[in-house]
């Protein structure tokens, strides 16, 4: 209890300090003080109540009169700088919301406080585990935030028009309000409060946003501030419908109310918190302010997006979860515009250059989910909720950090010209490559907490937000891998420009990352430690989603991963250096030229894959802003039409429960050892065998049956040498992934976590590639992550199939089962088929590269790899082909022995199928690639889903 | 026993040729001939593979471009001449823009001789090229383990 005052007001003496001292060392000395001092208070704060559950805190009436008095005139005055702004640069908008909000302020105010101090709550202050995490957030990354601001607002002062103003005091006093007001967010149980804070952040946001005073700044502030008002208004409307039902204005009184008789008082004050929170959380229809917040300077972005303002409203939202499981009119409204929200931006996404406008749409996306799961409101959703915003908060952070770094190394905020970035800024692109990776792949904890939600979603059986969350999930890995391309590149000529990066800017860099490398190895403590006990003393039950022995396969690859990146482990300094293949008449190979016809010299070039005509950002807002809209008007309109015993009947779904049936450490550590040895010899005779029959089918004799094996110890014989240093790493980190991943199929462990290791295979063969910076190898690697993206969504369903045959996500349970899954899951066997073509690289969809005579692109995503890298790559195909086959088997697995000779039957026949097609297609376009596997994902998993998630009602 | 003659890879270069031994070469990898009973595959990337194949004769063009993929070949790898005009410039050898043969960009292994070469010829060039191959895999082994 004593820390909260100190929390709330030591930003706030730092801000006024900021406002008194002005010269460059001041400010220096003072943001860093009160920045350390802010993460000190915060981790003190942890270390008292972060394992002690629920705290109420007391306070004397008076003392909680005399503070709604401070922050109804704090509400007032805010009301006066909207107003005053919305005069002066004329905004007719903000001035008619600014006036009704003033006027709904102190309208609320006066009932209020007239009552007196009697009226007063006596425990306005709390703290619980989900606050603590907050306030670590706020502390801890919002700190590093402002600390980072130092060095960067210095390069942005410096970039302004000559004479302009110097108000970076200004700048840097909002930064510590915006700490302070959101510490006010988390830890007031009083809702008055609250909504104090709540407004701070919209206002000092909408002051920072419009910092440079450029037409277009102030355009966009004042966008923010309309949007947000709304919210805050609702917000305001939510206060006092409760205040004049005579209800507490308390946060904890909520969750009592609604488990009342007195539950349908609630179903409008609900509906009203969770817009606020939507609005707040930059969701469609109001996810336009965020977008337009991207013109201030970087700090305000990286505290916008990440640590605070958007983290206020899913807080909100994560709080009210529990009522959802009452209301379903606002818990449906809130799960489809998160959903819908978390599927359209991840597609805008990809049509994106500009590196804050991908970070941006992948923050409202990411926001997105976290509603969603909020709007569930089961204990496992709010689980993949709270993690969601951890790692979100630290990803996002590092990445727009380094985004505004580089922007002020390279000048440029555009993808394609960070090209090459690996050579030029070597310590900063790795961090950045970090955090992309922290965004979507296994075993980031991003990545672990979307596979929490899928599980939670499979569990409610919410079969429309399953297949919003796979096509979601596969556009988030097109967008990012094709980034994290562009920065693996490895340029042989290469200026190092990080000499300028100030020593604030790395300071804050270094320490997020490691909050996140931190925050990722210590995922099974937290949800163990500090999760756990949050749902157990909300829900009074704590899920398991996934089992322990997983998390910790997870962490080993987390730690593995990063020293792949961070350390010079596995680079390749003795190998012999040898240029890019552009053909035969280059003429320069270190800068991409070669001789063109005419004589004339040209350099290649390779931009980004945007899809802009698939992906059409335009058509999709409007879709999403119609969509959205509509929800929310049809949920507003639902609480009047409907009667109150229907709005308070919980929503309906489905409850089942995950079994966990998975072998332990030492049974998947046996699995992989026994895959890594039988894989590679089953897969190698698999291949010789294919090469085999398509020469028959071809009318040859064909090659002896173990070629493939005599390839790789020819390739294993040959000269060493390799374009970089790195890609060599890449591809071993692969192979050792994908064997990896069959170990665990075949030890019986978790199908999802399979799939996400065979993905994070994929990611590294595709960095390999695009670490060449060949335009081959490119073009190859942009076909992967197409593949990557039009089978992902297809796997995801498989995966969710298999949990609703089976109860649980865990391949030993088959073994138990006395019918084979297949007989419920025909669609889905069906789409399997469908995609293994692209998985086994055949024809007519083995678009980034193929085993047999078709060249295109020469050799695709392997142009580049020779010798030894070559032979691993050929060894993982082997190694992913046994993989994928055995997933055709499990579909005819049951407890009875004999099944698997049925398995092996049917493998064998779909192999041979596999083949035939292959010797019997050409090639197709990428576009019916994509095309095709997405209408096939979606048809065959809407078909099946919605069969097997509602038979349990018929 | 080396593996490098049980799977040797090829790339096919046209220098200046008429396109008649090029046919034929496609002719080997036909079923009738199926080259790659042996294991050979046309790779089209001379990072991949093991024989450069050249028909046709080498002029001041190409022979930069004849050099440059041979260069970007890794060890051990062998030079097959296909046809007389890349053996020795052919009836090509005396014109004004012609130098002559392979060997006078890059040292060659096995000439194969033919106007047009025949798929027989072509399969058994290869064939002796893979010996070559092996025994230069088998030197570098040796200078491997002596370093």
């Amino acid at each position: 209890m004593g820390l909260i005052p100190f929390l709330v007001a030591v930003p706030l003496i730092a801000a006024v300090l900021l406002m008194l001292f002005r010269s460059e060392q001041q400010r220096a000395v003072i943001t860093i003080a009160a920045a350390a001092a802010t993460g000190a208070l915060a981790l003190a704060f942890a270390a008292q109540y972060l394992f002690a559950g629920y705290n109420a805190f007391e306070l004397p009436q008076e003392t909680s009169y005399v503070i709604t008095w401070i922050m109804t005139a704090v509400d007032v005055v805010l009301c006066a700088v909207i107003l005053w702004s919305a005069v002066r640069y004329k905004n007719r908008t903000a001035l008619v919301l600014g006036l009704i909000q003033t006027v709904g302020v102190i309208w609320f105010a006066n009932m209020t406080l007239s009552e007196g101090a009697e009226h007063m709550l006596e425990v306005p202050l709390y703290v619980d585990q989900l606050s603590v995490i907050m306030v670590l957030i706020v502390g801890l990354v919002g700190s590093a935030i402002c600390v980072y601001a130092l060095g960067y607002m210095k390069d942005f002062q410096h970039h302004e028009p000559e004479g302009a103003p110097d108000r970076r005091h200004f700048f840097s006093m909002l930064m510590f309000v915006f700490l302070a007001a959101m510490f006010v967010i988390v830890l007031s149980d009083n809702l008055e409060w609250m909504f104090t804070g709540w407004e701070i952040t919209t206002v000092c946001s909408f002051l920072m946003i419009g910092y440079t005073k450029t037409e277009e700044a102030i355009k966009n502030s004042f966008r923010q501030i309309n949007l947000n008002m709304i919210g805050g208004l609702a917000f305001l409307g939510a206060l006092i419908i409760i205040h004049i039902w005579g209800l507490p204005l308390s946060l904890s009184a909520l969750t009592l109310v609604a488990q009342s008789f007195l539950a349908p008082t609630l179903i409008v004050p609900l509906v009203l918190f969770s817009i606020a929170g939507l609005t707040k959380a930059a969701q469609m229809p109001f996810h336009s302010w965020l977008l337009g917040a991207m013109v201030a300077p970087t700090p305000t972005s990286a505290l916008l997006h990440s640590s605070t303002m958007v983290k206020a409203g899913v807080f909100l939202l994560v709080k009210l979860a529990p009522l959802y499981l009452v209301y379903p009119a606002a818990s449906t409204m809130v799960v489809a515009v998160g959903g819908i929200t978390f599927v359209l931006c991840s597609f805008m996404a990809i049509t994106q250059s500009n590196a804050k406008r991908v970070l941006a749409y992948s923050t409202i996306a990411n926001l997105g989910l976290i509603s969603a799961c909020a709007g569930v409101g089961t204990a496992e959703a709010v689980w993949a909720a709270i993690f969601l915003i951890i790692f979100h908060t630290v990803s996002k952070s590092v990445l727009f950090l380094c985004v505004g770094t580089v922007e002020h190394r390279i000048g440029s905020r555009n993808i394609e010209d960070m090209d090459g970035l690996f050579s030029r800024l070597p310590r900063l692109t790795r961090f950045m490559m970090l955090g992309i990776m922290g965004m979507f792949v296994a075993p980031f904890g991003m990545l672990i907490s979307k596979w929490a939600t899928l599980v939670s979603f499979a569990e409610t059986g919410n079969v429309i937000f399953l297949i919003l969350l796979a096509f979601g999930s596969a556009a988030t890995f097109f967008f990012w891998a094709k980034w994290l391309g562009k920065l693996a590149g490895v340029a042989q000529k290469a200026e190092n420009v990080e000499g300028g990066v100030h020593k604030t800017e790395w300071f804050a860099i270094g320490f997020i990352s490691c909050l996140l490398l931190l925050c990722c190895v210590g995922l099974p403590v937290i949800s163990e430690m500090v999760v756990g006990p949050y749902l157990a003393g909300t829900y009074g039950e704590a899920p398991q989603l996934i089992g322990v022995d997983n998390l910790i396969i997870m962490v080993a690859i987390v730690v593995f991963i990063a020293i792949v990146l961070l350390t010079p482990w596995g680079r390749a300094t003795k190998k012999r250096r040898v240029e890019v293949y552009l053909g035969g008449s280059c003429t320069d190979p270190d800068s991409r030229q070669y001789h063109g016809s005419m004589g004339r010299t040209m350099t290649s070039t390779k931009r980004n894959w945007y899809m802009e005509d698939v992906f059409t950002e335009s058509t999709l807002s409007k879709v999403g802003v119609v969509v959205c809209l509509s929800i929310i008007l049809m949920a507003i309109a639902a609480c009047f039409i409907f009667n109150a015993g229907a709005l308070v009947g919980g929503a309906f779904f489905v409850d089942r429960t995950v079994l966990l049936v998975g072998p332990g450490l030492p049974g998947i550590l046996l699995g992989v050892l026994v895959f890594a040895i039988c894989a590679p010899v089953v897969g190698c005779l698999l291949d010789g065998l294919d090469r085999k029959v398509s020469a028959h089918m071809q009318g040859r004799v064909g090659p002896r049956l173990l070629q493939p094996y005599y390839d790789v110890r020819k390739l294993m014989s040959k000269e060493a040498a390799s374009v970089n240093a790195v890609d060599e790493a890449y591809v071993t980190c692969a192979l050792i992934f994908a064997i990896l991943a069959g170990g665990l199929f075949i030890s019986g462990s978790n199908l999802l976590m399979c799939i996400f290791l065979v993905t994070l295979a994929t990611l590294f063969m595709i960095i390999a590639a695009y670490s060449c910076r060949s335009p081959y190898a490119d073009t190859g690697a942009d076909r992967e992550c197409l593949q990557v993206m039009s089978y992902e969504p297809m796997l995801m369903i498989m995966s969710v199939g298999f949990f609703t045959a089976t109860q649980s996500f865990d391949v030993a349970r088959l073994f138990t089962l006395d019918q084979p899954i297949i007989l419920s899951l025909i669609p889905i066997f069906l789409g399997l088929l469908f995609i293994l073509t692209i998985k086994l690289r055949k024809s007519p969809f083995d678009l980034s590269y193929s085993h047999h005579a078709h060249q295109e692109l020469v050799k695709g995503i392997t142009t580049e790899m020779s010798g030894r890298t070559l032979a691993k790559v050929e060894i993982m195909h082997w190694c992913e082909s046994v993989l994928f086959l055995m997933w055709v088997g499990m579909f005819f697995v049951w407890n009875n022995p004999l099944s698997l000779v049925l398995a092996l039957v049917v493998i064998a026949a779909a192999w041979f199928f596999e083949v035939l097609i292959d010797n019997n297609f050409a090639r197709m376009k990428w576009q019916a690639c994509l095309k095709s596997a997405w209408l096939v994902a979606l048809v065959m998993g809407l078909i099946n889903l919605f069969y097997v998630l509602i038979t349990p009602f018929i | 026993m080396g593996y490098s003659s049980k799977s040797p890879w090829l790339i096919h270069y046209d220098g200046s040729s008429c396109n008649g031994c090029d046919i034929e070469v496609l002719d080997s990898m036909m079923p009738l001939y199926d080259i790659e009973r042996f294991g050979i595959i046309n790779t089209g990337n001379p990072k991949h593979a093991d024989i450069f194949l050249v028909t046709g004769s080498v002029n001041h063009q190409n022979i930069s471009v004849v050099k440059h993929i041979y260069e970007q070949m890794l060890e051990p790898k062998v030079v097959v001449a296909c046809g007389i005009c890349a053996c020795t410039g052919g009836v090509f050898r005396d014109c004004y823009n012609v130098i002559g043969g392979v060997d006078k960009a890059i040292p060659v292994d096995v000439y194969a001789p033919g106007c047009a070469v025949r798929p027989e010829t072509i399969i058994d060039a290869v064939l002796k090229a893979v010996k070559i191959l092996d025994e230069k895999a088998a030197k570098m082994g040796a200078a491997e383990k002596n370093r």
